[in-house]
């Protein structure tokens, strides 16, 4: 296959051309609203692995293919890599020197589970999590919205520790097993009917009841080792519980009608671009519909594997994994400088689609309330320093962007750990400054409308932002 | 401990010849080298290499009683180690193992010779193996050379000790595990307990591997409240799926007579017909046409219309016409169905067919096609048909073939409901030829004269699905007594013993708050079957013992022991015999059971095991991602072949050696071209002699491997080098160190290297040279075999260099030296390690050292018995690991 569209016109993907959303329901619920709810603050974050490209200056490949931009907060200058965000410059602030210090030296291949957390997961030996930025945000949106949160990834599933497939933690620290399969994801927002849904809400509350008194029963007879098994299976019935309660509010409310074709449920990650434009599609009706504040999505797994490595596909080129081990050979800079230029661009392609939706409620544009964010947790090569994170939008909740925000000190050219394709490189003294990451999620929570001072053990916000 | 004046005297003695090791190490790549120490004699067959390598096995020189020893405790033996093995390790070891060189970081003067409470046991094990290996003392080491006698005297001391630590650990851990169902085992599970229309299971979320490439480890199987949630949707939706409430629903039928067609066609102009006996039909019969075998005229026609019957008459069947239509090569006839077609329950698609010729040479089969054409750009086709069905009855003796298909899991056409005729509502059924084999002159072709398509199906009524679930009462007249009587059996099904008083009491509860909620009594109970298989009784394995024993116990009760079995060896539930046996108590018999376990392994649902333990024995999945083999079906085939050849192994109880190498293949049509195999024709896998030439013969040359470990366009020794080490020596690598440099490819001098020299470059860098010594040369004996899998001989004008020189100084050369290699030296190796492989994946633990001893006695009794793959499932079954409660896993400090 030359053209990598050719599949996208076979079938008649009609992006934006006459897009139309019936949303009957929206309107009986905007009073509501008016209220006291208020415009949504929304929150989505993209989550890449594999870093992106960090030659040394010396190298003939810094001038285009560094990740970061030149220059400073304002007058900052965006290389090859980030150009195709220049058109929404205003819109967008990018960040360097954030990381989460206590995984500065994990392994880039183990370091995805802590994006969202700032968890200390450790390399090796026992394994533990924490919840997750956006799962916070979903306790407060989650009780307004039919879903509390949207959460997906191209590979689907929970992944192993330490090799998460998923963004999103609960408040145990367990994994929030992510949707990879668009129909699946469409169904589930929008296709279960409310009358099943209501009858089924009792009998799985008589279910659930049940199970509990069952479960403690068998708990008794096992030994000590395999309570802990059962105990996991305990707090899943637990929790399906709480969804219980929140879906016994719901189930009178109409599901959002959406024109499905411009959409092709069926995509999969063999179809890379097809598929990645669909994921967005389907964040963007649900955050459209309402039908939840709050999404991830997860393009790919750390140390890739599975569908992850047919992902560079949309840009014509081979393992999306090996990309960033093969910077050395021929071209190597450039093929990941413009697999992570593709998934810029994409990311562009939401944010303007947002920015080119008016608010339904009428207060500014999708854009303004809506802090979209998109990054990895290693910078060079399996390195969990200098995280290179964009953001966008979130206008009306306080964020000011067209900027380039460096933090720390000793890095401001971005050359820590540049060029390195080996484990020297992430097993090495932690020598430049960086800011932690969790001020910037301080900062969020905060504009989120949310209570709190303090995540992952850091305390405050992140000056400047 | 060693005491010092010996090592003074030592450390004097040994400099010199220790230097000159290490200048020879950073002087030359001493660890791979081409051309030296060429063989002049004529080496050895592979038979030959195979018989010389059993008579050389360890463990077969193992005395009876050894093995049969089932608890080895006692005390370390400390005078053994004080007068053979410390003067051993002191002359043929401290001189780069000591105070002065510390090659590997390891010491042998400061070892803790007490291997049940010393510190030293990780030391000792990577020492037994790599003296039980030949890879130590190195081979270029004149004056360091152990003789038979000396290295046997290593082993057998260190074996004995590991033995007893290994012993000793696995009693003071009394755990056990309690694990999770896999994905594919509840998919299985749902399949033998209410055999759905489809599986389910799809939407479980994906699993991963654990580090030893199993999946069946339970720190990998989580759960959380979206995935309970979605076993408790599978099991209502599998439920309500199977069961039959209410009246027999009224089927769409639709029916296609090809002699309708060729009325109406020969009517309007007859001047198309054309004659079957002309030599122009050699041309037009291998298109679609119908045909009149009676009068052999015939005319073109593929594509029709068909509206439902109504009303239908399914009874008697029509006598078979004269007029077919005929479909040679990949040709489709292409059904348009209008929009009748209910959206729920089983299409079943009954095709009359019979083949025109009876050459065992060609394969003829059908697949069915669904599609839906509802504007330019919105046209779709999906294959509905799982399996292809071959066509075998001869076409003047037709016979009808089914196809089952579940109508609400196939892609519709979703404007089919719609007022208006545009975009089109319309939905197609195409029937595609599908042949293989050697073309004849005038290739074969189906002749098909009847079609009738019905939906809903259902052969009776109530089906038997429903009545597998409702019972038929048995004269018991209260309803409660009946319900209590349904769930029972049910319970005994799904949780794989029988339901205990207090069980059905609470289960009757839950019916009888349903009972008001829902329509009739029959949905209560399956709103309870549904809770019973989201119920952790029915989701994880447990291991309880025996009624009346503490929960720490490590006997096994007899259920639990049933279940092991069929987790094992059909991945699902035990049958109804199984469990018939284990409620008499007669599992633990030995001869009861071995009875079993040969009926289980010749049950079709064995081929689960075949195919689930070598995907994950040999990482199979690694096909799943790759780009570099565009043809699906040859993926296929490459994923097909080791699991062919393990299952005909398995049938045939052959020797497990036939893995390293075979004088036969398993191949279809596709994967014989691939293999340049001549005369092989069909989908279906065939045992067939490899001809010399192929080069093939065993797993280790199978493209599957190959392929997977490629790196696209080439391939990749060093990852064909680690999967062998990983997946048939069971010695992984060490992860790479720190500072591990980079291959700069753009360095001119090393752009100039051959791939072969580049890797020895890489591993003369003093970081690398210890790992990649071990690891690339097992690769590079791969190198005859590109990325694809395919021989070769030259790589762009170069011929292939696929000579490898072993760690031990063991030259490698090419695959059949690999081979050679691996039958005469490494058999004890590998058996021990499929045994490793096989006992972790039926156990569905990962294993740990106190499993070891274990491991060894089974091994040992493989090799005495002859290496038969059926006998290591026996040996396994019988083994006590496999009888016991498992060990949880606990992390050793490293």
């Amino acid at each position: 296959m030359n053209n990598p569209n050719s599949g996208l016109n076979r079938r008649g993907f009609l992006w934006g051309s006459g897009m139309a959303l019936a949303l009957p329901w929206l309107e009986t619920f905007a009073n509501e609203k008016e209220a006291g709810q208020g415009t949504p603050k929304r929150f989505v974050s993209i989550y890449h692995p594999d870093g992106v490209g960090l030659p040394l200056k010396t190298d003939p490949a810094w001038k285009d293919w560094s990740w970061f931009p030149r220059g400073g907060e304002h007058d900052f200058q965006l290389t090859k890599v980030l150009d195709v965000l220049e058109p929404l410059r205003q819109d967008i602030t990018i960040y360097s020197g954030l990381s989460h210090p206590a995984a500065r030296r994990v392994h880039g291949h183990s370091n995805a589970d802590q994006y969202l957390t700032g968890a200390d997961i450790g390399g090796h030996g026992p394994y533990r999590n924490t919840v997750s930025l956006d799962q916070v945000i979903a306790e407060e949106s989650g009780n307004l919205t039919r879903h509390a949160s949207l959460v997906m990834s191209t590979n689907g599933g929970i992944g192993g520790p330490r090799g998460a497939q998923t963004q999103s933690y609960n408040r145990e620290g367990r994994p929030i097993p992510a949707m990879n399969k668009p129909k699946q994801i469409f169904d589930t927002l929008f296709v279960t009917t409310g009358k099943e849904a209501k009858e089924k809400l009792a009998r799985s509350q008589s279910a659930l009841d049940f199970l509990i008194e069952n479960t403690r029963a068998l708990d008794r007879k096992l030994s000590m080792a395999d309570r802990r098994q059962l105990q996991q299976y305990m707090d899943a019935v637990r929790d399906t519980e709480i969804k219980l309660e929140r879906a016994q509010k719901w189930v009178n409310t109409p599901i959002p009608e959406v024109d499905t074709q411009h959409l092709v449920l069926e995509a999969g990650p063999e179809e890379a671009r097809l598929y990645f434009q669909t994921m967005y599609e389907l964040i963007y009706l649900s955050f459209l519909s309402d039908s939840t504040r709050v999404a991830t999505f997860q393009l790919g797994r750390e140390n890739g594997e599975g569908p992850h490595d047919l992902l560079s596909k949309a840009v014509d080129l081979g393992k999306a994994h090996a990309l960033t081990h093969d910077v050395k050979k021929p071209n190597g800079w450039q093929n990941l400088g413009t697999y992570n230029r593709y998934q810029a661009s994409e990311f562009g392609r939401f944010v303007q689609k947002l920015r080119n939706t008016p608010e339904p409620d009428g207060h500014g544009n999708m854009l303004d309330n809506t802090f979209a964010m998109h990054g990895s947790a290693s910078s060079s090569f399996h390195l969990s320093r200098n995280y290179p994170i964009i953001s966008a939008g979130g206008k009306n909740l306080g964020f000011r962007n067209g900027r380039y925000l460096k933090f720390g000190t000793g890095n401001e050219d971005n050359q820590a750990g540049a060029g390195i394709t080996t484990d020297s490189g992430w097993q090495s003294r932690v020598k430049v400054e960086e800011e932690p990451l969790a001020a910037l999620f301080v900062t969020i929570l905060q504009r989120m409308g949310i209570d709190a001072d303090s995540f992952s053990g850091h305390a405050g916000t992140l000056a400047r932002v | 401990m060693l005491t010092q004046p010996f090592l003074k005297t030592l450390r004097e003695s040994s400099a010199f010849s220790c230097l000159v090791f290490m200048v020879l190490i950073t002087a030359s790549p001493i660890f791979l080298e081409i051309g030296v120490g060429e063989e002049k004699t004529k080496p050895l067959s592979l038979e030959e290499a195979r018989s010389k390598g059993r008579e050389k096995s360890r463990l077969m020189k193992i005395a009876r009683g050894m093995v049969d020893r089932t608890t080895q405790t006692g005390e370390p033996d400390l005078a053994t180690f004080e007068r053979s093995i410390l003067p051993l390790l002191q002359s043929k070891c401290l001189a780069c193992h000591g105070p002065d060189v510390e090659e590997g970081n390891l010491r042998v003067d400061s070892l803790d010779p007490d291997l049940l409470s010393g510190k030293s046991l990780s030391h000792w094990r990577e020492i037994y193996k790599v003296i039980g290996n030949e890879e130590m003392p190195p081979a270029d080491e004149a004056d360091y050379q152990m003789s038979d006698e000396e290295r046997g005297l290593a082993v057998d001391w260190l074996s004995q000790e590991l033995t007893k630590a290994s012993f000793a650990k696995r009693n003071s851990t009394p755990h056990t595990s309690f694990r999770r169902l896999t994905r594919q085992e509840y998919e299985y599970v749902m399949k033998d307990l209410l055999k759905p229309p489809y599986p389910l299971g799809d939407r479980l979320p994906t699993e991963s591997a654990s580090e030893d490439g199993f999946l069946k480890s339970s720190e990998m199987l989580q759960m959380s409240a979206m995935q309970f949630e979605t076993y408790r949707e599978l099991g209502l939706e599998g439920l309500g799926k199977v069961t039959a409430i209410g009246e027999r629903p009224v089927p769409v039928v639709y029916n296609i007579f090809m002699s309708d067609h060729w009325d109406r066609i020969s009517k309007a102009d007859p001047s198309k017909l054309f004659s079957a006996s002309h030599s122009d039909y050699k041309k037009q019969g291998q298109r679609p046409h119908l045909l009149d075998r009676s009068s052999s005229m015939g005319v073109l026609f593929s594509n029709g219309s068909v509206k439902p019957e109504l009303p239908f008459t399914l009874e008697p069947l029509p006598e078979v016409s004269p007029v077919v239509m005929s479909l040679t090569g990949s040709f489709e006839s292409k059904w348009n169905l209008d929009r009748f077609l209910p959206d729920e329950g089983v299409m079943r698609v009954s095709v009359r067919a019979g083949r025109t010729s009876n050459d065992p040479e060609e394969h003829i089969a059908l697949r069915l096609i669904f599609s839906a054409h509802t504007s330019n750009n919105a046209n779709f086709t999906e294959v509905i048909s799982q399996h292809d069905i071959p066509v075998n009855a001869p076409a003047d003796d037709p016979e009808y073939v089914h196809f089952d298909i579940p109508l609400s899991q196939i892609q519709r056409n979703p404007f089919r409901k719609l007022e208006t005729t545009f975009p089109r509502r319309d939905e197609f059924l195409h029937l595609k030829c599908i042949s293989h084999g050697k073309r004849a002159e005038i290739p074969v072709a189906i002749h098909i004269d009847h079609i009738r398509i019905t939906a809903p199906f259902y052969a009776e009524w109530p089906p038997q699905t429903h009545t597998d679930i409702f019972i038929e009462n048995s004269g018991l007249e209260d309803q409660d007594q009946y319900v209590r009587e349904v769930l029972k059996r049910f319970v005994s099904r799904a949780w794989r013993r029988p339901a205990k008083p207090d069980e059905l009491d609470r289960l009757m509860i839950l019916y009888q708050k349903y009972l008001p909620q829902t329509n009739g009594f029959e949905e209560a109970v399956l709103e309870v079957l549904g809770t019973i298989l989201a119920s952790p009784e029915f989701l994880y394995l447990a291991q309880f013992p025996p009624e009346g024993q503490s929960p720490d116990s490590s006997q096994l009760d007899d259920f639990a022991l049933a279940s092991r079995l069929s987790f094992f060896l059909w991945s699902s539930i035990p049958d109804e015999e199984l469990l018939r046996i284990a409620r008499g108590g007669q599992l633990n018999d030995a001869g009861v059971r071995r009875a079993q376990v040969r009926r289980m392994l010749e049950d079709p649902k064995a081929e689960r095991f075949a195919e689930s333990f070598v995907s994950q024995w040999l990482g199979l999945s690694g096909l799943d991602s790759i780009t570099h083999v565009k043809d699906a079906e040859l993926v296929e085939a490459m994923r097909r072949e080791p699991i062919e050849a393990f299952r005909d192994l398995l049938a045939g109880n052959d020797s497990v050696l036939n893995f390293l190498h075979d004088k036969s293949v398993w191949v279809n049509e596709r994967l014989a071209k691939h293999y340049g195999i001549p005369n092989v024709y069909g989908p279906h896998f065939q045992k067939v002699d490899a001809p010399s030439a192929a080069q093939r013969g065993g797993i280790l040359t199978s493209a599957a491997v190959m392929a997977m470990n490629s790196d696209g366009e080439h391939s990749n020794p060093l990852q064909r080098g680690v999967w062998m080490l990983e997946h048939i020596l069971n010695d992984p690598p060490p992860p790479p160190p720190p500072d591990v440099p980079e291959v700069d490819l753009t360095d001119p001098r090393i752009l100039e290297m051959t791939l072969k020299e580049r890797i020895a470059d890489h591993r003369n860098h003093a970081a690398c040279r210890s790992c990649h010594a071990r690891i690339d040369p097992w690769g590079i004996a791969f190198e005859n075999y590109n990325a694809q899998g395919a021989f070769r001989s030259k790589i762009g004008n170069e011929p292939v260099d696929a000579t490898a020189m072993l760690f031990s100084r063991q030259k490698l050369d090419g695959i059949t030296g690999l081979k050679r290699y691996l039958l005469l030296d490494r058999q004890d190796q590998f058996v021990h390690a499929l045994v490793y492989k096989m006992t972790t994946y039926a156990l569905g633990r990962p294993l740990q050292f106190g499993d070891q001893a274990e491991i060894d006695k089974i091994a040992t009794k493989l090799r005495k018995t002859g290496d038969g793959l059926q006998e290591l499932v026996f040996l396994i079954t019988e083994s006590s690991l496999f009888n016991s409660r498992a060990q949880v896993q606990i992390h050793e400090q490293p």
